[in-house]
């Protein structure tokens, strides 16, 4: 057993990435020459996630030995997420350089920029939110341990479904982050409003994975193949056989690309699929909330542009294929306008801060979502229609790209003020942060900034990435008119949404603190203070100073079309 | 094909019946059996598809995958429920109604 696992690891490392041949004795660079040579193999493709994984096992271990009076939970958690990410940082600038793509493990994954673009995301995320849970107490010192399990899980998932190359992957990604979700919307144990979150996420979450499960095994199955890069290959053979749309193979083919979207619509919480985000933002605290509508959207996206492109990525396609790609481009479109209006239209009259940021939510996947629909459309533009497709296309990504690391920022800001407030006043409905701007200036200083750059007001970071999305969908417009009507969507959902924004600011400035209300007292210089601080200077920063992120989304984001 | 056509009848009987099982019941332990009925539909065709079609072994192990997963969300989605039946005395997803709007 010992010699079998010995001998797989062996193979993992010498066969995918070859054995070092240099200086036997052990030295610092002998040290340095393994380590070079184990981050080139499977195993060390998979680093971040091994890391996360093993720091799993240690916060398991901590309890199970009782260290955990004397070295917190959150402490393993920061460190092992700290180590994650620099094993990423290492691969990022690493891959700058060589800008490769390459399959690892037997092509169920893929490591190129794309890939490590999300990782470090992602867990520049987890370190953030694990901070706010240190600041804000919200998993209490006897079940701290399962929560950070929880989180680290659901990130793996998500990094996964970001590096996904295989079917098989694609559902175990979304599996791996839905299951830990579940759990931490319902992690209040004794509250009502947190188990009847927990029960309708987790029944409507099961539901939409079972659908997207068949979906799977009929796009699998007809095309003969589960690994992503073969899909465009396979369905043009399909497509070219049958010729026609109506073709009752081809039409299983398109039926199982929908069933899928529509669970990764339910991930991204998109009109018609979006009933679970209100109830399970207010059912848990803000902090999970913050979690889900930042992280889980950011792994659903990439897994969202891996999967199109695995279709669609190729622009010298025949034409009834282009067809069908423009169609489910369009729908997309469609399907981002109504989410948007719906979001925007149903914030209006939200009661609960934390209910008006999911139907918040719900209309920013709306706008990032039209930038995949771009993509989609200019891919697939009739021969001749635009001069350089694959170059708008790319432009499209750097905007998803743009706009998800602004958002980050921006709505990690929202949820975190919220959780830092109600840990002072106990409350969540708007209208008991009357007057707060006088007691908590720093704290509503930041939701403020936060609010503008989610409407998309200059000088924010969300009025750059709002631009770039919007610039893109006008370059699909001269495809199809349709992406025009869908950009006047858009523009007119940008000037609505500031109303209920500013609903909740006018709120907390203008109105006056009621006597007997609770005080809340954060001044500038306390950490809970200094970490909103903290969160919201990038909004302002990648508002003003935007080359520099601009240029890298664009770099990661042609790696997908070559 | 006419062989595969067979598993892939039965399959998507499942599915459908999984559907309708998952949209009627307010029972919340009817919506997960509802759930796993999707979740087999799908496995059969995997199952048959790499039995009948080039997809191999990968449908096999896609299925044996499902499994492990499906097992794993039922764990969690029990003890949710049960964490739901402790606060409200029911079951019914129906009375989950104090979230809305």
């Amino acid at each position: 057993m010992n010699n079998g696992f010995g001998s797989l690891l062996d193979r993992l490392i010498t066969e995918t990435a070859g054995s070092y041949e240099g200086e036997s004795a052990w030295s610092l660079e002998y040290a340095a020459g393994m380590f070079g040579q184990f981050m080139e193999s499977s195993l060390g493709h998979f680093s971040p996630e091994l890391a996360l994984c093993a720091t799993i096992v240690c916060l398991l271990l901590v309890r199970l030995f009782g260290c955990d009076k004397c070295c917190q939970p959150y402490w393993v958690a920061l460190f092992g997420s700290l180590v994650s990410f620099g094993l990423a940082y290492y691969q990022f600038t690493d891959l700058q350089q060589t800008s490769q793509s390459e399959e690892f493990f037997t092509g169920l994954l893929i490591y190129d920029p794309f890939t490590v673009f999300f990782r470090l995301f992602l867990l520049l995320f987890l370190i953030l939110i694990t901070a706010l849970t240190v600041l804000s107490g919200i998993p209490d010192d006897e079940d701290a341990p399962d929560f950070y399990c929880l989180l680290l899980g659901s990130t793996i998932g998500m990094m996964l479904m970001a590096s996904a190359n295989h079917m098989l992957v694609i559902f175990l990604g979304v599996e791996m982050t839905s299951v830990p979700s579940y759990v931490m919307v319902g992690f209040l144990k004794g509250r009502r409003q947190s188990s009847e979150a927990a029960l309708k996420y987790v029944v409507y979450g099961a539901g939409a994975a079972g659908v997207m499960l068949y979906g799977t095994s009929l796009v699998a199955g007809v095309l003969g193949t589960a690994s992503l890069p073969e899909m465009a290959s396979r369905m043009a053979l399909l497509v070219g056989e049958a010729g026609t749309m109506s073709d009752p193979i081809v039409r299983t083919v398109i039926l199982g690309i929908m069933l899928v979207m529509v669970g990764l619509a339910f991930k991204l919480s998109l009109v018609p699929f979006h009933f679970w985000c209100p109830d399970a933002f207010e059912g848990a605290s803000a902090e999970v909330a913050g979690f889900l509508s930042v992280a889980s959207k950011a792994g659903a996206f990439a897994l969202l542009v891996r999967f199109c492109l695995a279709f669609a990525g190729n622009p010298e396609g025949t034409g009834t294929l282009k067809e069908i790609y423009l169609y489910l481009g369009l729908g997309l479109g469609v399907i981002a306008a109504a989410s948007a209006t719906f979001g925007n239209l149903a914030a209006y009259s939200q009661t609960n801060v934390k209910r008006l940021l999911a139907y918040s939510t719900i209309a920013h996947a709306g706008y990032m979502l039209m930038a995949v629909s771009a993509m989609m459309v200019i891919l697939n533009a009739p021969a001749g229609s635009l001069h350089d497709p694959l170059v708008d296309a790319n432009r499209c990504l750097e905007g998803l790209l743009y706009y998800l690391f602004v958002y980050l920022f921006m709505n990690l800001g929202a949820f975190a003020v919220v959780a830092l407030i109600r840990n002072q006043i106990y409350s969540e409905e708007v209208s008991d942060y009357a007057g707060l701007g006088y007691q908590a200036p720093v704290l509503c200083v930041c939701m403020g900034i936060c609010m503008f750059s989610l409407v998309g007001i200059p000088p924010m970071g969300g009025f750059f990435a709002k631009l770039v999305i919007f610039a893109s969908v006008f370059k699909a417009g001269q495809v199809h008119w349709l992406m025009y009507l869908i950009l006047i969507i858009g523009g007119l959902n940008t000037v609505f949404s500031l109303v209920y924004y500013v609903r909740v600011l006018k709120t907390m400035f203008v109105d006056p603190r009621h006597a007997d209300a609770r005080r809340a007292d954060v001044p500038f210089n306390s950490v809970p203070g200094l970490y909103a601080v903290m969160v919201t200077v990038p909004v302002l920063v990648l508002g003003i100073a935007v080359k520099g992120l601009s240029e890298t989304a664009n770099q990661v984001a042609s790696v997908l079309f070559r | 094909m006419d062989e595969l056509s067979g598993y892939l009848f039965v399959g998507a009987v499942l599915f459908v019946c999984g559907v309708i099982c998952m949209t009627t019941k307010r029972n919340g332990i009817g919506v997960l059996m509802g759930v796993e009925l999707v979740l087999n539909g799908a496995n059969l065709n995997f199952v048959a598809f790499s039995r009948f079609s080039p997809l191999g072994l990968d449908g096999q192990v896609v299925a044996l995958f499902v499994i492990v997963l499906a097992a794993a969300e039922a764990a969690v989605a029990l003890a949710i429920a049960l964490n739901f039946y402790n606060n409200h005395q029911t079951i019914d997803v129906d009375r989950g109604n104090e979230l809305s709007g």
